[in-house]
């Protein structure tokens, strides 16, 4: 037996095998045993007769990505066989039903070993499901996990169906006998602690929720339908209003239309949906009404790949709709990320009254788990300058209306909500005065009117000034001083950090900066990172760098050395090192010369 | 309140003879006559010549996107149900571009008054074919007839599920307020379609146009509204029957009301029993301190259990 510090388990079958949950199976049994997860759900629904796989990577310290290769793999059928096996690390194990699958000559380097899964299952059932069990309780063993837990795991898993319960455990004990009989192989160091996981869309819920976030709307789409899916199956306990509208158009006017009325209001979508909601983006920060939006990439414009990861929608949330107008954008890093930034969003929309836009995607929200190791943080609330009282002094009422969008020297304006007595104003889609009256209609034209609009397009623009100063700094992860830099935002920092750990520990010098305060940019906390910098490479999952394009736009930093991702894959940290030592040799190269 | 306090003192600039006049004085009667402070109403509309109203009623305006703003209205009603939450906008706004909202929201029947300025016409963008407009009309606004079939909004609002469906005109001051106040008392979503015309543009609907052709439904005649769940059938396809008549008579009145429907907010009720006390924009979700009031404990608990 090997003690190692991490481990790779794949997954692969035909859709509708049950992959999902036998996965989360694996990653429950890996939780309960003290150890960090990582997991990716990879669906290619394209391929024909359907193939799914789920990726599971498992660590004494805490995981991020994919991590290295696959050091178990468990193909069901040909096609995951034939589509997975080239990832199997040295040293690593292939475990197979013979009766559905025909191995290859892998050399001595990987072992191969024959289970009868579904020959096991037909014995305890006449479906062939429980082939999972058998196969994933093997697997138990191959890491040197007690039978307890995978008993445990089980009952709790059917806990509502006691006969499929012991059924399952049955044949999971025989499953695992054929992994005693193979012995042990790699193995991680376990403990009884147990470690929660859950991906982006639940914790960046539950920080939304924590923040005070009482009204949600959607219109379904994925991978974003998990938030609407929790928001309802939170609503009654939390007191949370859900909305699902007839479009995202309908959406986003209802979430504006609750954050008018006062309540913390959200709502999330795709890409597609997002491209549809624009105009009233624009309408959030022309009315100063304080909303968080969230978008849950995926890949492709149009309809794109619905399954899969992308981080290509950056450029359509700095370039929103028409004009300019302030907005705050996030990308939170992993799912730990999400929880703190869904806070923060909220306290920032209602300070600066603009809409504050969230990009996750599908790796980190959907299509991955990721272990939890900090309890969420108790929050404080601040919703700025919120009246709740009729403060009707001459300065802000006319006798008749509040002035709205009066000209302050912090640019932002108190506001009332709808239903204050006497404290009647108007809303603004439309350029207006300080009262919310029309620019364009009797005064159009007239230097009063001109002179309004400019100061109305300041005022609301100067408030990216304050909120830069607040917008954090990236990450500095590793060491203050190396010989290149990765930078990465969102959910590509991930297999960033994996890979620059493993470089690190065989000799080379690299540090990372993890971007997820994304704009507006700090540049004034970012410049001397990036300037400091020996040699810079970035990592994003688009065609064009949208974020190299933001830094240089914002920065003048020009990132020349790009690993650009727009597969649908997720980024692997063995690529990032592949990169990152093909820069080095460059280097160094040129250094000879 | 009195009648004159809901005037404000911006400049109310439609044309001429335009029938939006009419609307905003029964507009600002109805709402007096409602005795609601003027503070609890918030008024949505969208972009037209009629979503200008909100400047000239003093009560909370929300003016929004072109045709969004029966969405944004049922957000705000949802956040807090308190607000006497009335949508009003131009028949290109909720027929043209809002016409999937207008139809959406049928299904819910949040409690809000929709009140339609019908005039045939897009008035602020000079006088383009609106979706009332019937095919083959050609007001002095178009080149060549209309192409497009009009939408019939008495039809459609039956079909969508409006509970309160009513036409009125916007000449007849004291019948369109009366309609108003019990667009308002209705619980669900009302629609009120309003004839009026546009001298601008539209020299087919006319004062005169109308004048000879509209009569009233009323009782003893006539009565749309549902008491008992047995009278539904009969009452809504003589609803939908009269939603037809259109031509050397055409109705005005109240064609359809069945408050026997629960409104969205009673649906949302059922479900969250604290909803009527504390919906979305009245729950405290920190002290005063500002520190965070949602139970985090219970959060936590919806943790993946292990
Ligand atoms: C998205 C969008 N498209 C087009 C317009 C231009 N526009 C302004 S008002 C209007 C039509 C208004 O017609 P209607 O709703 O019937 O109101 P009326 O002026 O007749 O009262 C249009 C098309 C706009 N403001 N926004
Ligand atoms: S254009 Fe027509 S609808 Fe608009 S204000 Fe003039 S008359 Fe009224
Ligand atoms: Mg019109």
């Amino acid at each position: 037996m090997q003690e190692v510090k991490d481990i790779t388990i794949r997954l692969g079958a035909a859709a509708g095998d049950g992959i999902q949950s036998a996965g989360e199976i694996l990653a429950k049994l890996l939780s309960r045993s003290g150890t960090y997860i990582s997991t990716f759900n990879g669906n290619q629904s394209a391929i024909r007769g359907g193939h799914v796989w789920f990726h599971v990577h498992a660590g004494t310290h805490p995981v991020y990505s994919m991590g290295y290769g696959v050091d178990y793999l468990l193909p069901f059928t040909q096609l995951a066989y034939d589509e997975h096996y080239s990832l199997v690390n040295k040293g690593g194990i292939i475990i197979y039903d013979p009766s559905a699958v025909t191995a290859r000559d892998l050399g001595a380097d990987i072992s191969q070993i024959k289970s009868p899964f579904l020959a096991t299952a037909l014995k305890y059932d006449k479906y062939p499901i429980m082939k999972n069990t058998v196969a994933v309780a093997e697997v138990a063993a191959l890491i040197g996990l007690g039978f307890d837990v995978v008993e445990e795991t089980i009952t709790s898993q059917f806990a509502k169906k006691p006969e499929i319960a012991k059924k399952n455990v049955e044949a999971a004990k025989e499953g695992y006998g054929f992994g005693v009989q193979a012995g042990v192989r790699k193995a991680l160091k376990y403990s009884d602690k147990r470690l929660p996981f859950l991906h982006a869309n639940y914790t960046f819920s539950i920080g939304a929720v924590a923040a005070g976030c009482r009204f949600y709307a959607a219109y379904p789409m994925s991978p974003a339908s998990p938030i609407v899916h929790w928001m309802t199956a939170h609503a009654k306990k939390l007191g949370i209003t859900v909305f699902l509208g007839e479009d995202e158009i309908s959406v986003i006017n209802a979430t504006i239309g609750a954050a008018h009325a006062g309540a913390r209001a959200m709502c999330a979508t795709s890409g597609g949906g997002f491209a549809l909601m624009q105009e009233a983006v624009g309408e959030a920060a022309m009315t100063e009404t304080p909303v968080v939006v969230v978008n849950v990439m995926r890949t492709g414009p149009s309809t794109g790949l619905p399954t899969k990861t992308s981080q290509g929608d950056l450029n359509m949330m700095l370039g929103i709709s028409q004009d300019d107008f302030p907005r705050a954008i996030f990308a939170p890093r992993n799912a730990p990320d999400a929880y703190d930034i869904a806070v923060r969003s909220f306290d920032i929309a209602e300070r600066y009254q603009m809409p504050v836009m969230v990009l996750l995607d599908f790796q980190i929200a959907d299509g991955g788990y990721m272990t939890i190791d900090h309890d969420f943080e108790p929050v404080d609330i601040n919703r700025g300058k919120l009246l709740n009282s009729d403060g009707t002094d001459k300065e802000l009422h006319n006798g008749t209306w509040f002035r709205r969008y009066q000209l302050t020297p912090d640019n932002i304006s108190p506001r009332p909500l709808p239903g204050t007595p006497n404290m009647m104003y108007v809303a603004k889609t439309d350029e207006h005065d300080e009262w919310g009256h029309d620019l364009s209609d009797v005064l159009a034209g007239l230097k009063e009117s001109v002179l309004m609009r400019e100061k109305m397009q300041e005022k609301r623009m100067k408030k990216m000034e304050q909120l830069k100063a607040e917008m954090k700094a990236p990450e500095l992860v590793g060491q203050t001083r190396a010989d290149l830099t990765v930078v990465s935002w969102g959910s590509s920092a991930n297999p960033v950090r994996e890979a620059m750990e493993v470089m690190n520990s065989s000799g080379l010098k690299i540090n990372a900066l993890e971007f997820s305060d994304i704009y507006p940019l700090n540049t004034q906390a970012i410049v001397p990172l990036l300037k400091s910098a020996e040699r810079l490479m970035i990592v994003e999952a688009n065609y064009t760098s949208q974020f190299g394009g933001l830094l240089r736009k914002e920065i003048g930093i020009d990132i020349k050395d790009a690993l650009l991702k727009y597969n649908g894959e997720p980024i692997y940290p063995v690529e990032v090192e592949r990169m990152v030592r093909n820069i080095m040799v460059k280097e160094v190269e040129s250094h000879v010369h | 309140m009195a009648f004159s306090s809901f005037k404000t003192d911006v400049w109310v600039d439609w044309c001429p003879g335009c029938g939006d006049f009419g609307i905003l004085s029964a507009l600002q009667m109805a709402m007096a006559e409602y005795k609601k402070p003027a503070s609890d109403y918030a008024i949505f509309s969208g972009i037209g010549c009629s979503g200008k109203i909100i400047h000239y009623v003093n009560s909370t305006g929300i003016h929004n996107l072109h045709g969004r703003s029966i969405p944004m209205a049922i957000g705000a009603k949802l956040a807090n149900p308190r607000l006497e939450v009335i949508v009003a906008g131009g028949d290109g706004d909720m027929l043209g571009i809002g016409v999937g909202h207008f139809v959406s929201a049928g299904r819910r029947n949040v409690d809000l008054s929709v009140l339609l300025f019908d005039n045939g016409v897009y008035g602020l963008t000079k006088g383009q074919a609106a979706p009332t407009l019937p095919r083959g009309i050609k007001t002095k606004s178009l080149s060549e007839p209309n192409i497009d079939t009009n939408l019939n909004p008495i039809a459609l609002a039956l079909t969508a599920g409006y509970t309160f469906v009513a036409r009125a005109y916007a000449y007849d001051i004291k019948f369109l307020k009366d309609l108003i106040v019990r667009a308002m008392k209705h619980r669900g979503s009302a629609l009120l379609d309003i004839l009026q015309a546009c001298p601008t543009y539209n020299d087919i609907n006319t004062k005169e146009f109308y004048g000879s052709r509209l009569y009233k439904l009323e009782e003893p005649d006539w009565d749309g509204v549902v008491r008992k769940p047995e009278e539904w059938n009969d009452k809504y396809s003589k609803a939908m029957q009269k939603a037809l008549e259109w031509g050397d008579k055409i109705p005005i009145g109240l064609f359809y009301q069945n408050e026997l429907v629960p409104s969205y907010e009673d649906r949302i009720s059922q479900r969250l029993t604290a909803y009527a006390e504390r919906p979305p924009a009245l729950q405290s979700i920190s002290t005063s301190d500002g520190t965070i009031m949602t139970d985090l404990s219970e959060l936590l608990k919806s943790k993946r259990v292990l």
